[in-house]
């Protein structure tokens, strides 16, 4: 070293200086640890080869530590690319469509090792994928079938609780809808395509992507994930009642549910259609226009009958309601104080919402108890509310008194004054 | 009819007249003024209304394990003593469609009669139609008194 000049020596110090730091900063980058050569060229690739270090570092297996050579294998330590990608090194190439739920069941049917990665995640997706009609297509050679990555995604696979996974139950229904409602790719199976035309004007649809709420069904709710298959006539009843129970349970002691049976007709779905299940309104129910009994019964019929009478107790304690509540308001605006037969208008309210409820049981006298209730709650309220506008005619014809009385007094002070001048 | 000269000529009803109409009209202004004034004094049937915090029970009125409706505002809420002798309290009115929630003392859960919603103890919703919990109230037993009140943001 005694023989460099001071300046060469200077610069070779700066470069052990910068060789270390930079040791340093790839070892804390977790640069070294599992060489992956296959993103040096593939990342430039286009399309069906291209995965970029960005994308696949979205990816849930990316980030717990999962390779390309975990999927694909081969040797990814090798800058050689024919080293890299030899079928002596285990290489598969791009991955048969045939052959994609065996190789993500290899770790994912396997609970001892996805228990390292997460104990509650559920490992029967395989098996279940193998009694669901895509699998069974698949099984028998059709790859037009849907398999793991045409839902989940592949290269930049998130976890189904990412609001970007393609799984996230505010995104299954566009997710389905990629195949399903594409008419001229389902033109082989003979079913509709209007199920996600259909979903988006439901009550199901709004809860879930308009009010939020992710409990609120989606395609898999109903026709299961994994195992996706129609419920068919005799288990869609059973479907509805995971969330809708007391209807269920009315409508299963309801002279509906054999007649339903025996004629072949489905529950719940006879009435509310499937995929396209509006909001209810009253006018399901009765013989007018938008009556869904009417599809059975004509006039003359027990069931006619029946329903003409449901709804007209529905609507004696809609009404009920609305005029309590007007009465109420008026008393409100008028600035008197009725916040607590407002309150127990609730109780009406209640009451209107179960004899909805109750609907199911297709009894007249059952619904007939919940509105009695209702129209009782409803009067006590609309007399409340006369009591206040009473009260408010009362005070108004005292302020006019007084008005009265105070102008009397001035005319009298007038007139003593005068009387005192003269 | 009466002859004019004759009105002028008697002073004296004209007098007792104007005396009647003033001391007539400053007794009714005096009680239209004392009417309200007394009117106000005597409390009227409604209770506290739009208050932060009410009372909503007293102590000893719930036996362990059981609920009471209580109105807080225009709202019932929903005053819980658990099974433990904790008091909770939350809004009792159902996140689903507004229908007036309930304690379950078979389920030690708040349960929601018009289609089967079940909330905690906590008002978290765990089970049927609710779409979001119930907002929990702060409970705070003074003497004899149980007060709930809305939580403050910390």
């Amino acid at each position: 070293m005694a023989i460099l000049p001071s300046s060469t020596r200077s610069r070779a110090g700066v470069r052990w200086l910068l060789l270390a730091a930079f040791l340093g900063l790839s070892a804390s980058f977790g640069y070294g640890q599992a060489k992956n050569s296959c993103l040096d060229c593939h990342s430039t690739l286009p399309d069906p080869f291209g995965v970029t270090q960005d994308k696949f570092s979205q990816d849930i297996h990316a980030q717990k530590g999962l390779t390309c050579v975990n999927c694909h294998g081969g040797d990814a330590t090798s800058d050689d690319a024919d080293q890299a990608m030899s079928r002596k090194a285990g290489w598969k190439g791009k991955i048969d469509r045939k052959q994609i739920p065996a190789l993500c069941g290899s770790c994912h049917s396997d609970p001892a090792y996805i228990r390292g990665f997460n104990p509650s995640l559920r490992t029967d997706q395989l098996s279940q994928y193998l009694t669901s009609v895509h699998g069974k297509r698949l099984a028998g050679g059709d790859t037009k079938v849907a398999v793991c990555t045409d839902c989940h995604s592949v290269h930049d696979l998130r976890a189904p609780s990412d609001p970007r996974s393609t799984v996230n139950p505010v995104n299954v229904a566009t997710t389905c809808s990629r195949c399903h409602a594409d008419a001229a790719y389902m033109s082989s199976y003979k079913i509709p395509t209007n199920q996600f035309a259909e979903y988006s004007k439901s009550v199901h649809h709004d809860a879930l992507a308009v009010r939020g709420d992710l409990s609120a069904p989606t395609c898999t709710t109903c026709h299961g994930n994994h195992g996706a298959t129609p419920p068919g006539v005799a288990s869609v009843a059973n479907v509805c009642s995971t969330c809708h129970v007391f209807q269920s349970q009315l409508f299963d002691t309801s002279p509906h549910k054999e007649a339903f049976a025996s004629a072949g007709l489905p529950g719940c779905v006879t009435c509310h259609s499937n995929h396209g299940i509006l909001h209810p309104t009253d006018e399901f129910i009765g013989t007018g226009d938008k009556a869904v009994c009417t599809q059975c019964h004509t006039q003359g019929d027990a069931g006619y009958a029946a329903a003409g009478k449901i709804r007209e107790q529905l609507a004696q304690l809609a009404v009920a309601i609305g005029n309590a509540d007007q009465i109420l308001g008026t008393a409100e605006r008028s600035g008197m104080e009725v916040s607590q037969p407002k309150l127990d208008l609730t109780q009406a309210r209640d009451a209107l919402t179960k004899a909805r409820v109750t609907i199911h049981s297709f009894n007249v006298d059952r619904v007939g108890a919940d509105v009695k209730l209702g129209v009782a709650a409803a009067a006590k309220d609309y007399t409340a509310g006369q009591q206040a506008l009473a009260e408010r005619n009362y005070r108004r014809i005292g302020l006019a008194i007084s008005l009265i009385a105070i102008a009397l007094a001035l005319i009298g002070l007038r007139l003593y004054i005068r009387q005192i001048e003269s | 009819m009466i002859n004019p000269s004759e009105r002028l000529s008697a002073p004296l009803p004209r007098r007792r007249f104007v005396e009647v109409l003033l001391s007539g009209g400053f007794l009714a202004t005096a009680a239209a003024f004392f009417y309200p004034v007394l009117r106000y004094l005597i409390p009227p049937k409604a209770s506290d209304l739009g208050a932060d915090s009410v009372v909503a029970g007293r102590v000893g009125e719930l036996k362990p394990n059981s609920g009471k409706i209580f109105r807080f505002g225009n709202r019932p809420g929903l005053l819980i003593r658990t099974a433990d002798g904790q008091y909770r309290a939350m809004s009792a009115t159902c996140t689903h469609l507004s229908c007036t929630v309930q304690y379950r003392d078979d389920l030690h859960e708040v349960w929601c009669a018009c289609h089967n919603g079940m909330y905690d103890l906590n008002g978290r919703n765990i089970s049927g139609p609710p779409p979001r919990p119930l907002e929990s109230y702060e409970v705070q037993v003074r003497g004899e008194e149980i007060f709930v009140r809305r939580r403050r943001e910390a």
